[in-house]
């Protein structure tokens, strides 16, 4: 049978039942917008998680002490000397920076707090949340500043302000307590509440003065893009032998697992969707089949083939879905033009903040998954269309003709 | 006779529809020859309407040989049937079952389009059959646009219009009125005379059979009578 008779046949029988077929469409596309802005708020959870835990002081790929991770002490850190760099393909790398990380005690008049104190060169720290912090008072001026920086949330705990002095007690490379008075250069908040209460930062030098060191405990590594991560890791590996470089799927397994469930969520939703879409799909086509079951009959008595009656129904029901999916994705687009800039969570910003979520939630949508809902709504509506088909060619064209 | 259009040696046709047996047709023998417009009667249940699809592949027989234009009907395949169908039969039924999304130019068209006829040479037959039907004028209505006669008349164009060795009707007088009939019989009989198409026509209706060069009559499934 002619393609273009096939198509023509198709298509004006679509327009015969009007209403019904709308009404079909419309649930294809919605399911479809459905789908694909399910998925967006997915990938958004997903970019975000990954983009928190890579911020929070971590980047993509970190060089570490072999013990530290036991042990996070001074004791297990490493020198990076003069002129140290890292030989790495520039278009790949957005930055990197050494930090010395120890945990210490913190002390005003009135409190006391347990706190990761972080010697840092501010210059170099973009790779990190501290590049999206608003500071009250003064940043970091360098790492030779011999002040800290806090966060909103425990000054708040310690009862504190810019320009007050704070008691820090940590241990040294050689197991001795150190103690130091600092003036609070900067009060920072942090887009998660979370970390304003966790870390305390100070100059690099300042603090390897004070525990009497020239090691650093970690060189981050931010990457330009994730799919840079296995070569950049591996050519680091090869690198920094005796040393232990990880990715940050290693430092922060949990927040990897989410981020890969992520990618098998955004099929589970789609086939729980679309699969309950294709039974309507089906009971559609058998229906609209069985009312033509005279005229199906009568087809094959002036000659067409059985198999061209199946093409006629597929063709049909790929048509509808073709429109749909079209539809759908349109739907899709305008909708996600509407909240691309972000959705505005702050009103549950307390309870994300413990997910480790950003209050502005922006959704995100990748060609790929596009691609995957509308190339596998074709194909699940055409498969959906062999059942009806089979039954409009299982009567024999007298027994069709006598309905 | 030497080579038939439509051979039948000892054709039965039993329906075994709730169990009990219904006898359709009973070992009928019966020829149809090249130029000859032959009617099929008898009263409802007489196996004329069977007889009739037997004959054109859409009913199998349960015994006995049937043959078209040389060709051993119950020997075929659903699909050799179908193509037995497409390139040798035309068939007017009852019902007219014009395809009712095309419109008379295109029903006309839809056969010569199954067996792949170029789209210049499909439009200019399928428009002289319309218009030796005088239909030229609504070869563009869809059929629920046309009375029943203009139905029948687009359905009778689209079984002539590819010149098969057989036209088939069964019933096609059946929703006409009689000026109707008298019109469409009229135009049958031109076919027959003029393009010496063949006809094989199943009807009850005496003005029908009036018409037709043969009369066939069955009861209970057997020829009764056979007279010219």
């Amino acid at each position: 049978m002619p393609l273009k008779l096939l198509f023509q046949l198709s298509w004006r029988n679509l327009w015969r039942h009007r209403r019904r077929n709308t009404i079909l469409l419309i649930a294809i596309a919605i399911a479809v917008a459905g789908v694909v802005l399910l998925n967006s708020l997915l990938r958004g959870m997903q970019v975000d998680m990954e983009n928190s835990v890579i911020e929070n002081l971590t980047g993509h790929v970190k060089v570490l002490q072999p013990g530290y991770l036991d042990d996070p002490s001074v004791a297990n850190g490493f020198e990076v000397t003069e002129g140290w760099d890292l030989d790495l393909p520039p278009e790949a790398v957005a930055g990197w920076t050494s930090r010395v990380r120890v945990p210490a005690v913190i002390m005003s008049e009135r409190e006391t707090r347990g706190v990761q104190l972080v010697g840092i060169d501010p210059a170099r720290e973009h790779i990190s949340f501290l590049d999206d912090i608003v500071i009250e008072g003064e940043g970091l001026s360098g790492p030779d500043d011999r002040r800290v920086m806090v966060g909103a949330g425990l000054a708040e705990q310690l009862e504190t302000k810019v320009g007050r002095r704070l008691v820090l007690v940590m241990q040294g490379a050689d197991g001795r307590n150190r103690e130091a008075g600092y003036r609070i250069a900067g009060i920072y908040r942090a887009e998660i509440a979370g970390l304003e209460k966790a870390f305390v930062f100070t100059g690099e030098a300042t603090l390897q003065d004070l525990l009497d060191t020239l090691v650093v405990t970690e060189v981050s590594v931010r990457l330009t893009d994730s799919s840079h991560e296995a070569s950049i890791l591996g050519r680091m590996v090869d690198a920094f032998i005796g040393l232990d470089v990880r990715s940050w799927r290693e430092l922060e397994p949990q927040a990897a697992m989410l981020v890969e469930f992520m990618d098998n969520a955004v099929f589970i939703y789609f086939l729980v969707i679309m699969s309950a879409l294709v039974f309507g799909l089906v009971n559609t086509l058998v229906t609209a089949v069985m009312e033509r079951v005279r005229e199906l009959g009568m087809l094959r008595a002036l000659g067409m083939r059985p198999r061209s009656v199946v093409a006629q129904v597929v063709v049909e029901s790929s048509l509808i879905m073709l429109v749909g999916v079209a539809g759908g994705l349109l739907i899709a687009a305008g909708v996600y033009s509407l909240i691309a800039d972000g959705i505005d969570l702050t009103a549950f910003d307390d309870s994300l903040a413990s997910f480790g979520v950003r209050p502005i939630f922006v959704p995100v949508i990748q060609i790929g998954d596009v691609i995957l809902v509308a190339v596998l709504s074709l194909i699940l509506g055409l498969l959906a269309s062999f059942y009806p088909a089979r039954r409009a060619v299982k009567l024999k064209p007298l027994d069709a003709l006598r309905r | 006779m030497e080579n038939p259009v439509v051979s039948c040696r000892g054709v039965s046709r039993v329906y075994d529809d709730d169990a009990v047996p219904v006898h359709a047709l009973r070992g009928v023998d019966f020829q149809l020859e090249q130029g000859e417009w032959v009617s099929l009667a008898g009263p409802s249940g007489s196996g004329k309407s069977t007889l009739l699809h037997v004959i054109g592949g859409l009913d199998q027989p349960t015994a006995g040989k049937v043959t078209v234009d040389d060709t051993e009907v119950t020997a075929l395949s659903e699909a050799q049937l179908s193509d037995l169908r497409l390139h040798k039969i035309g068939f007017v039924f009852q019902a007219y079952n014009l395809i009712p999304v095309l419109s008379a130019l295109e029903n006309v068209e839809f056969i010569m389009q199954l067996q792949g006829v170029a789209g210049a040479e499909r439009r200019q037959r399928a428009l002289e059959a319309l218009d030796s039907l005088g239909l030229a004028d609504l070869a563009d209505r869809r059929p629920g646009e046309m009375s029943g006669g203009q139905q029948q008349r687009a359905a009778i164009a689209r079984a002539i219009v590819t010149n098969p060795v057989l036209l088939l009707a069964d019933e096609p007088s059946a929703n006409l009125d009689t000026a109707t009939t008298v019109e469409l019989l009229d135009l049958l009989r031109k076919l027959n005379n003029e393009r010496g198409v063949t006809i094989l026509t199943a009807t009850h209706d005496p003005v029908v059979m009036s018409y037709t060069t043969r009369q066939v009559n069955l009861r209970d499934g057997n020829v009764v009578e056979d007279s010219t």
